[in-house]
């Protein structure tokens, strides 16, 4: 037996002030969400272990267990599998669109490190049924409200589309196991990587440029400009389209300088469809939040709806936050002996009460 | 203020080189100081020294926005941090070595090294099945006194390896000094980071 005092890594324990200032974060966030009219969904802790696999897919992070009858459950990985599948099933009579959001624990296995851990606290919301920008807009603009109600000034909005680098690969009729490398070195923008791959690559010249050019297009309005100069393909065009679109909205209502085009962004869960994006703290080495769309995900569970989110990470915002933790509910507490008449008369009253036994 | 993670020990002299001909200069003598941080010249840079095999820890955690470490501790530990530039010094290969007369192979080969999960990626590519023996250092001994079959390590010249009687037998990898970027410094610090990027890639050509 380990010592009681150590914790299964990449678990944690929040006791006093630090699980106050959880709460105080998780419910000024959820008032944000309720402000743009989505509603809570409290989903179980676990499900069965498919809904997970086929959502999201990361199978070697799920914790799997098998319950007395057989059958194989996982704990959530996330909640976004879970949420769709729901829609998909329970809610698919609804009108659309759904507005919905969650909060609480999800738990990977993975190497506690790099900010990461093992059980995490998550916070998120999910647009059902609206394609195009009007839903991808709004959750953005949704995202921007939650940074600034917690103060935070200097945050910054990467925003990139699977269907710009799609595009580009569909075009090159490479195998996956080529694509995947090149995804690879791309993620970490490592250029020797990529030069490394590409000589061994029998693509036309015009193409390796386009790829050499992917880690670098990143920046404002011009990246866009940039981009449409080396693509011709109609998905990865309409990508273009679709971001300029966004970001003159945000141009529009001032936000423009929070967000940032980033079309070397091809990291993300293998459901993506359209946008995704990251968001980052200055200050914070480690994405806040992250989100895109994934149309195709409520499809697996039988009902096809587009679908965009994003989530935060409430351990990592815990990091650069520092709420007032003022109890607002209570000017003072009295201290009182064991005299249980006055304490309880107290509590009627609505003062906080401390017995000094 | 741009943070800089070095490596103590060889890469120091070529790293301190490479960041004063862009511009990066100490007051002062960064390599024989006993100090751990430094700032330069200009006030827009802070540089610390760690050991070569935790730049990419402290790169990853955002510690440092950006780092110089050779390609083979990226591999070994798998930091997710950006990778944009080759430095081009410090070449290496990451090789599989061994005495020079071939013994008989065993069931299962005992490998020396300080590079445990570069050696077993590249022996479960290839459905090999090894031990792994992991040490700190002086891993040439290791074959010699009969600690393990071959070993897996950078080599330089090679020198070491014959002077012991050892020659490489496999390379897995090339190594050189990279660059890295964390990522959210990256996106959050754009213009001091990106200004560094250009200026080594200048120097480096």
């Amino acid at each position: 037996m380990k010592s009681y005092t150590q914790i299964p890594p990449g678990t944690q324990i929040l006791i006093g002030r630090a699980a106050r200032r959880r709460r105080v974060l998780e419910r000024a966030i959820c008032s944000v969400f309720e402000g743009w009219s989505y509603e809570e969904i409290i989903p179980p802790i676990f499900d069965y272990y498919d809904v997970f696999a086929k959502g999201w897919g990361q199978e070697e992070q799920i914790y799997r267990f098998i319950d007395r009858e057989g059958n194989i459950l996982a704990l959530r990985p996330e909640f976004t599998s879970l949420v769709a599948k729901t829609v998909a099933t329970r809610l698919a009579s609804l009108p659309k669109p759904i507005r919905l959001y969650y909060s609480g624990e999800v738990l990977r296995f993975e190497q506690p490190k790099g900010g990461r851990q093992r059980e995490f606290a998550q916070i998120g919301i999910e647009h059902y049924g609206s394609t195009g920008k009007t839903a991808d807009v709004e959750i953005l603009l949704v995202a921007v409200e939650t940074f600034q109600r917690l103060g935070i000034q200097s945050f910054q909005i990467n925003l990139g589309s699977v269907d710009f680098f799609g595009g580009i690969v569909d075009r090159m009729e490479l195998p996956k196991e080529q694509i995947d490398a090149l995804k690879e070195v791309l993620n970490i923008k490592d250029q020797p990587g990529l030069e490394a791959l590409l000589r061994n690559l029998p693509l036309e010249d015009r193409r390796k440029k386009i790829l050499r050019a992917v880690p670098h297009l990143t920046g404002g309005r011009s990246v866009i400009d940039e981009a449409r100069s080396l693509v011709k393909n109609s998905r990865s065009v309409e990508a273009l389209d679709h971001l300029e679109q966004i970001y003159s909205i945000f141009e529009s209502v001032d936000l423009a300088q929070h967000l940032t085009i980033d079309l070397g962004e091809i990291r993300g869960f293998d459901y993506y469809t359209g946008i995704l994006f990251r968001a980052y703290v200055r200050g914070l080495g480690f994405d806040v939040a992250g989100g895109g769309r994934y149309d195709g995900l409520p499809a697996a569970f039988g009902e096809d709806v587009p679908a965009v989110g994003f989530s935060f990470s409430l351990d990592r915002l815990e990091q650069i936050v520092t709420p007032s933790l003022d109890s607002a509910d209570f000017e003072s507490t009295v201290e009182t002996e064991s005299d249980y008449k006055k304490a309880l008369q107290l509590r009627k009253e609505g003062k906080a009460v401390k017995l000094c036994l | 203020m741009l943070v800089i993670a070095l490596c103590k020990g060889r890469f120091l002299e070529p790293s301190l080189d490479l960041l004063a001909r862009t511009g990066i200069r100490f007051s002062e003598d960064v390599a024989s100081s006993r100090k751990l941080i430094f700032e330069s010249e200009d006030n827009r840079h802070r540089v610390f020294l760690v050991k070569p095999a935790d730049v990419p820890t402290y790169v990853e955690y955002g510690a440092a926005d950006v780092g110089i470490a050779g390609r083979d501790v990226l591999l070994e530990t798998r930091a997710d941090v950006l990778q944009p530039l080759d430095l081009k010094f410090g070449y290496c290969k990451i090789a599989v070595a061994g005495p020079r007369t071939a013994s008989i192979s065993p069931p299962t080969i005992r490998i020396a090294t300080k590079y445990p999960r570069i050696t077993m990626d590249y022996y479960n590519a290839r459905s090999i099945p090894v031990e792994i023996i992991p040490l700190s250092g002086s891993i040439e001994l290791a074959p010699l006194i009969g600690l393990a079959d071959r070993i897996v390590d950078v080599v330089e010249t090679g020198r070491t390896l014959k002077e012991n009687g050892l020659e490489i037998l496999e390379v897995i990898a090339e190594t050189t000094a990279r660059l890295l970027i964390n990522r959210a410094g990256y996106q959050t610090k754009r213009e001091e980071v990106r200004s560094l990027i250009q200026a080594l890639e200048k120097v480096v050509a």
